[in-house]
């Protein structure tokens, strides 16, 4: 399998503060790569030392073999790059600023890039500054598309966009890749990284803490339970259940949390008055700190790799 | 594919327009570009009809060499060098170059420090050079062909104000009193501003990697102006010999005196300047800065009780710096005073002349002074103003103003809280004028005289133009308050020092706020000015909350 990433122990530091710590990772043609962690975590800073936007303070950062700060330019006219945060052109319109980004790629498909605007449903006569934020938002994703880059280099690109133009967007990129191209998606949302992601590294405190499939980090799901009874319960009926664990008991209230498949727990809930019964998919974050707490980040160098 | 399908872009549009970055920062730029050849071209040109009916006859222009030459030595060659000039200062090029060379100097240094800031810098900032540093340009291709762009800009219109001077000093100029200028002198002193503008702009372009937009622009403009004050007020020392302004001091072409090392050496810093800033952009990290900020203000200050307070903090870094730029100079002008009262002494044809040109002026003290460059200060603290409207408007251009009123604030309550807090701003500006001029004159020995009590005159002239921003704002739209607020100030300047000179009907001149103040530095007061800068600056704002409560909010 030919890699089109490579990162091999990329750290960058801003003087003392932290940017990211000995990153290894690499992405395979044809891949759609997700890159989790919360804010903070390290990820626009990955991606910026990938497109030498900034340069590392150690390690090397490859992309289709060649090394991001040696020949960036051959880099960049290879891919599309939504960046996490960005502002475009508040005088231009939108149609103006996919000229003017299409006219600096050159060889736009301009058949490509009306079908984008339809799909996306983009009025391209609107001035950039008077689009609402999910527009804005498609306008840097058609900039990174219409050129049918090989590699698309995402920076939370579904940040704004309304579900119906997420389902569009990740429709396009399915049929991106299988037109070939890789995808490096980075995100915060766990969800849209499972429906979209062939594998996942997950990024935290600047360091990967894991790399798997992304069957393999369904192991971390859980949910977060809470169960309300009419009278008193014992504990013992649920704290040897299976995946259950961090049990708090008060009053005639249960907590607890859940990993797989949450039918013991209802089936044994069932045997008692049940008043109510909540089940929560915790955030990301919380996934995080339950799973690592923060003595894992700082031990990240034992990195699970699921290729 | 065809080809016909894929975009391909027009020639032209690589020149100007979205073809090319070059093309776009020309197009991005065309405003500023106008801008700056309305003001120096024309400026050029209305100087050439001005000098023509001012000063007609000979003994005009024999009376203004006698007036520059009577001037302590130390504030003579500050706007341009009257001594090496000698009688040719009364000529028209050599009237230009002494009152008004150093604002094309500084103005068009000023223009490529903000151009060459806002390009590179500004949009790392803002964030859209991520995108552009992803497409296929390398680092170092971008920057120059946004510097390529703005030097383009810059020297077309130095070739244009170079054609103007020459059409007007021809067309308006008296040939027998010296007032036709070359065109070979003409481009030689557009090839001098140009350098200039190569030299601070290259500055601040090779700070703005470190420093970021506003610091790279701040400390170059800083240190353009403390290195034209080395040198105009002949401080001496090291400082002086670091400066351009000093290096080029015998370049007047206007007159006809040409030295050349000075420029050379100026457009051969200028250019190495921009190459550092070209190769410190590829080599650093994008929008990635050493950062350079005012120490912050304390929590009291910092106004987070109601809006008023917070207005009042949001406000409070600029007021002081404009206070702090504004004193510096009114002390500096004030402090001289002294050492020419001394000079005026015993030279009874002097103070003769001096009582001629200008009637009821007390020389003797700091307020005949600060009058005598009342115009300049109006201005000073008429952009001051404009930037407090621009403080206040950017709560509605930056999308803060829906978080604000979405609470308990009304529309209302808001543009007052703000007009107030400019107010105050102006106040504080005002006030620390006018201790700048106590702290001078007490430091050369002369007295202050009426220009303390003066100095409300300027502040009553800021207050309205805030009012003129105010109502803009609300009644039309934030985005344009400020440029607005600019214009009126630009405007009454102009209509102020041409309308009379060129018999512009009275109705125009009378359009001027400054034409209905009086001299209140030398405690001369036109209470029509000052009802009528109350009248506008209240008016404003009250007009602007009734506005404000009547129109969409912007996005």
């Amino acid at each position: 399998m030919t890699a089109v990433i490579e990162l091999a122990k990329l750290t960058k530091t801003y003087g003392k503060s932290r940017g990211i710590i000995d990153v290894d990772l690499q992405v395979n043609q044809g891949e759609v790569f997700g890159f989790l962690g919360p804010n903070g975590a390290g990820k626009t800073t990955t991606i910026r030392t990938m497109l030498d936007l900034i340069r590392p303070t150690r390690g090397t950062a490859m992309v289709f073999g060649i090394e991001s700060s040696a020949d960036p330019v051959s880099i960049h006219k290879r891919i599309g790059y939504v960046p996490g945060e960005f502002a475009l052109y508040d005088r231009l319109t939108g149609g103006q600023t996919l000229e003017y980004f299409a006219n600096l790629r050159g060889g736009v498909d301009k058949a490509y890039q009306a079908s984008l605007i339809e799909r996306f449903d983009l009025d391209t006569k609107k001035r950039f500054k008077q689009y609402s934020k999910g527009n804005k938002q498609k306008v840097g994703v058609i900039i990174a598309l219409q050129h049918k880059p090989e590699l698309l280099i995402l920076d939370e690109p579904t940040s704004g966009l309304d579900p119906l133009v997420q389902q569009t967007f990740f429709m396009t990129l399915r049929e991106t890749v299988q037109a070939g191209s890789t995808v490096f998606l980075s995100s915060h949302i766990l969800s849209e990284v499972e429906k979209s992601c062939d594998r996942v590294a997950i990024i935290r405190d600047g360091r990967i803490v894991k790399l798997d499939t992304v069957d393999g980090l369904r192991d971390l799901a859980h949910h977060q339970v809470e169960l309300r009874f009419a009278g008193a319960v014992p504990a013992d009926a649920f704290i040897n259940l299976p995946g259950v664990s961090e049990l708090v008991a008060a009053d005639h209230v249960m907590r607890m949390r859940v990993a797989g498949p949450i039918t013991p727990v209802v089936r044994a809930a069932a045997q008692f008055e049940l008043l109510d019964f909540v089940s929560r998919e915790p955030s990301l974050e919380e996934t995080f700190l339950a799973q690592y707490g923060n003595a894992a980040a700082a031990e990240a160098g034992t990195v699970s790799d699921g290729r | 594919m065809a080809a016909s399908t894929q975009t391909l872009a027009k020639p032209f549009s690589r020149i100007y327009g979205f073809g090319s970055i070059y093309g776009k920062t020309i197009r991005d730029s065309r405003f500023s570009f106008l801008i700056a050849v309305g003001i120096f071209a024309g400026l050029a040109m209305v100087m050439g009809t001005a000098i023509g009916s001012v000063f007609k006859t000979p003994a005009d222009r024999v009376a203004v060499d006698k007036l520059v030459s009577a001037m302590p030595a130390a504030m003579v060659n500050l706007f341009g060098n009257a001594t090496l000039m000698g009688a040719k200062l009364g000529t028209l090029g050599g009237y230009m170059t002494w009152k008004y060379g150093a604002m094309f100097f500084l103005g068009t240094a000023a223009w490529s420090i903000l151009a060459l800031t806002g390009t590179l810098a500004g949009e790392a900032a803002k964030g859209s050079l991520d995108f552009v540093g992803s497409t296929p340009y390398g680092k170092r291709r971008i920057a120059l062909e946004k510097l390529g762009a703005h030097l383009t800009l810059l020297w077309i219109t130095q070739v244009l104000l170079a054609l103007a001077i020459t059409a007007s000093s021809n067309t308006f100029g008296n040939a027998a009193l010296g007032d036709q200028i070359p065109l070979a002198g003409a481009f030689a002193f557009a090839i001098l501003v140009g350098c200039f503008a190569m030299f601070f702009g290259g500055l601040a372009f090779a700070l703005a990697p470190l420093l970021g937009k506003g610091g790279a622009a701040g400390v170059s403009a800083i240190v353009m102006m403390l290195l034209w004050a080395a040198s105009g007020l002949s401080i001496g020392g090291p400082l002086v010999t670091l400066s351009p302004f000093h290096w080029t001091a015998e370049m007047i072409p206007l007159v006809g005196l040409y030295a050349w090392p000075g420029v050379i050496l100026t457009g051969v810093l200028g250019v190495v300047l921009l190459v550092v800033g070209v190769e410190l952009f590829v080599r650093r990290d994008m929008g990635v800065t050493m950062g350079l900020s005012l120490p912050g203000l304390p929590q009291d200050l910092l106004g987070v009780r109601g809006p008023i307070s917070r207005a009042i903090g949001d406000q409070l870094p600029r007021a002081i710096a404009w206070g702090l730029g504004i004193a510096l100079w009114s002390a500096l002008l004030a402090s001289l005073v002294g050492s020419f009262t001394t000079q005026l002494t015993g030279e009874q044809n002097l103070t003769q002349i001096f009582s001629q040109i200008f009637k009821g002026y007390d020389f003797s003290n700091a307020g005949g002074w600060m009058q005598l460059y009342a115009e300049l200060f109006y201005i000073f603290v008429g952009l001051a103003a404009a930037t407090f409207v621009s403080k206040w408007a950017s709560d509605e251009t930056d999308g803060r103003l829906e978080a604000v009123i979405s609470g308990t604030v009304t529309r209302a309550r808001w543009v007052v809280a703000g007009g107030i807090a400019a107010l105050v701003s102006v106040v504080i500006m005002t006030v620390l004028f006018a201790l700048g001029i106590v702290l001078g004159a007490a430091s050369g020995g002369s007295g202050a005289g009426d220009a303390v009590l003066g100095s409300a005159s300027l502040g009553l002239f800021a207050a309205a133009m805030v009012g003129v921003g105010f109502a803009v704002g609300c009644l039309w739209r934030t985005s344009l308050a400020a440029e607005v607020t600019a214009v009126v100030v630009i405007a009454t300047y102009l209509i102020g020092m041409f309308g009379p000179a060129l018999n512009w009907p009275n109705w125009v001149t009378q359009l001027a706020l400054t034409n209905h103040v009086g001299k209140p530095m030398i405690g001369q007061w036109d209470m029509t000015g000052v009802v009528a800068s109350l009248v506008i600056a209240v008016g404003g704002i009250a007009l602007g909350a009734w506005g404000a409560s009547r129109r969409d909010i912007e996005r």
